[in-house]
């Protein structure tokens, strides 16, 4: 693989300022008190000091909404396509989501539109210099190695150490004022990127697999998923802050003139309680979800066992947005799965 | 055939829907005219309507007995009917005085005994006649109606979000009320209006109404330990627009 390179910190702006002139460029920005990935247009907006974002990366991909199709009196053509971008300051953990989304997207019939603008991005992925409140990524899925970024970039004492993973992440070096860097520059970033680990306010403390079998065993559970749902509100904001989800719905609507339109896709949420509503023979109605317990135990099922072999882990990488998203204060995983674990043994 | 005749009708309410409609711009508002025409719209034109209409737009909740024939009338020349507001929908805010009974002095001082005053509960117009399609919100969305117009011109089912506002908030990656120690009721409020308030760092209110089966018991909780609300804070202003759909 290629070698690591190392820039100042007035190198790295000039850096951005680069890429932000010749492409575009989303990186973390600053957003009321939170963060957000947001289009840069200078390095002056850049925050890689963030703990967490609002909405995941995925969103570069795979927006809330996104117009899909446009029709207009039988003609039919696509909307999507691929913007050249620079994805900057992705935290493994939200790499690591990534990767699950690539595969799920590509197995079957491909997503092009996920790909397309999958395909147009290089990911530059960063350190986590500022550990979120619900944060546990540090005991999910720890023999998942984090794949599919570019090039990783670790902030050390005296800059950053950049280090390009594919043709793509080395083909930005010639924008900004790299140097090869040293072999205690590589080292000191290898230990900034351990010595963050263990620092995570919550942890699992249970493998994937032991998650797995209890999770699975405690189905049929009724009193215990009533419990734990009883302040629920399906308003599926875990879902729709979660970097692993990708369910979405599809609706049409039409413009002014009544013959042409738009097709878009948004995203769902399994939480909500119109989810699993479906239309029978006749006009009839089920929803085979109806209860917010059968709901909210589904998600837990989703995130910690259907998903597992196909992914080769859990579908949850522990950057605590659910937790910090729900206002019941009842999504967090790792409360749920350890109250799971503790009460069924 | 024709274009579907559409008009509005007005019931208890401060008619700001139908000044809502009026917002969409000289754009909007001929474009639409391409395809239907309105043929009884108090706000906006003198003329009247008895005959049949394709589409009625009934604004205003159901406050007295005398407007149930009217109301009737309506139901009866219409082939579709839409609850157009909060007031039509749930009773909007006008239900609140459903929870009172000093209301009148307070309001209206010397004049609290004027014969027009004397008013039933506030109810939406479903407890008279049956509604095809609610547009929700005080005010409606006026983009919302166009495409509940649209669809139904297309002879499809519109799509009414069921799905409360905290989806909408999230999809536009709005900070939560709560992060930055507000209140908001986002979690049981109908979607569908985009979440503009939130946006603008304004608490949900749900003008739109509840989702169906919101969790009440956990959203007085959360007001109560997340926002430090008193107990009867919390009931009170989850009955705001949504007196109706409550004990």
């Amino acid at each position: 693989m290629s070698v690591a390179r190392f820039v100042d910190e007035r190198g790295l702006k000039a850096f951005v300022d680069a890429l932000a002139g010749s492409r575009r460029v989303i990186a973390p920005v600053a957003k009321r008190g939170r963060f957000s990935f947001e289009e840069v247009s200078s390095a002056d907006e850049l925050r890689l000091d963030y703990d967490v974002t609002i909405l995941p990366p995925k969103k570069v991909f795979f927006p809330p909404a996104q117009p899909i199709v446009r029709f207009s009196e039988g003609e039919v053509e696509s909307c999507t396509c691929g913007i050249d971008t620079v994805l900057l300051g992705v935290h493994f953990y939200d790499v690591k989501a990534i990767d699950q989304l690539d595969y799920l997207m590509r197995e079957n019939n491909a997503d092009w539109d996920y790909l397309c603008q999958r395909e147009a991005t290089t990911i530059i992925a960063s350190n986590i210099q500022t550990v979120s409140p619900r944060a546990f990524w540090d005991s999910v899925g720890t023999h998942v190695d984090p794949q599919g970024h570019d090039a990783f970039l670790t902030r050390i004492a005296t800059g950053y150490v950049y280090e390009p993973r594919t043709p793509k992440g080395e083909a930005l070096l010639e924008h900004g004022p790299f140097r090869e860097a040293t072999a205690e520059e590589t080292a000191e970033a290898r230990q900034v990127n351990e010595s963050v680990m263990g620092t995570c306010p919550e942890r699992l403390g249970y493998t994937t697999e032991e998650i797995a079998e209890r999770v699975r065993d405690a189905y049929g559970n009724e009193k215990l998923w009533d419990e734990l749902a009883e302040r629920c509100f399906s308003c599926g904001s875990c879902n729709t802050v979660c970097p692993t989800c990708y369910c979405f719905d599809v609706l049409d609507s039409w413009n002014l003139d009544q013959k042409s339109g738009t097709r878009t896709r948004y995203w769902d949420a399994c939480l909500t309680r119109e989810f699993a509503a479906v239309t029978g023979a006749g006009g009839s109605r089920e929803n085979f979800r109806e209860r917010h317990s059968s709901r909210f135990r589904h998600r837990f099922m989703r995130k910690t066992t259907y998903l597992n072999e196909k992914l080769g882990g859990p579908a949850c990488v522990g950057c605590g947005r659910c937790s910090q998203a729900c206002t019941a204060d009842i999504a967090d995983p790792v409360r749920v799965i350890t109250t799971i674990m503790e009460r069924t043994s | 055939m024709g274009k579907p005749k559409i008009a509005f009708f007005d019931f208890a309410g401060c008619e700001g829907c139908q000044i809502e409609f009026t917002n969409l711009g000289p754009e909007v508002i001929l474009g639409l005219l391409e395809h239907v025409d309105i043929v009884e719209f108090r706000e906006a034109m003198t003329e009247k309507t008895t005959e049949r209409i394709d589409i009625a737009l009934v604004e205003g909740s159901f406050t007295m007995e005398k407007d149930r024939e009217r109301l009737q009338s309506i139901r009866k020349r219409s082939r579709i009917v839409i609850a157009y507001g909060a007031c039509a929908c749930t009773g909007g805010i006008n239900a609140l005085r459903n929870h009172m009974d000093d209301y009148h002095e307070c309001v209206y001082g010397p004049d609290a005994r004027m014969p027009h005053l004397q008013s039933g509960p506030a109810l939406p117009i479903s407890s008279v006649i049956k509604v095809d399609y609610y547009a929700h919100g005080c005010p409606a969305s006026k983009d919302e109606l166009v495409r509940i117009l649209s669809s139904l011109l297309h002879n499809d089912t519109p799509f009414i979000p069921s799905y409360p506002v905290c989806v909408e908030c999230k999809r536009t990656e709005t900070v939560c009320r709560f992060d930055e120690g507000d209140y908001c009721m986002g979690m049981v409020a109908r979607a569908g209006c985009g979440a503009p308030c939130p946006a603008l760092g304004i608490p949900c209110e749900a003008c739109r109404g509840f989702v169906d089966e919101p969790n009440l018991r956990s959203l007085e909780t959360v007001l109560m330990e997340r926002a430090g609300f008193s107990q009867d804070r919390a009931i009170g202003k989850s009955r705001m627009f949504t007196a109706n759909l409550r004990s």
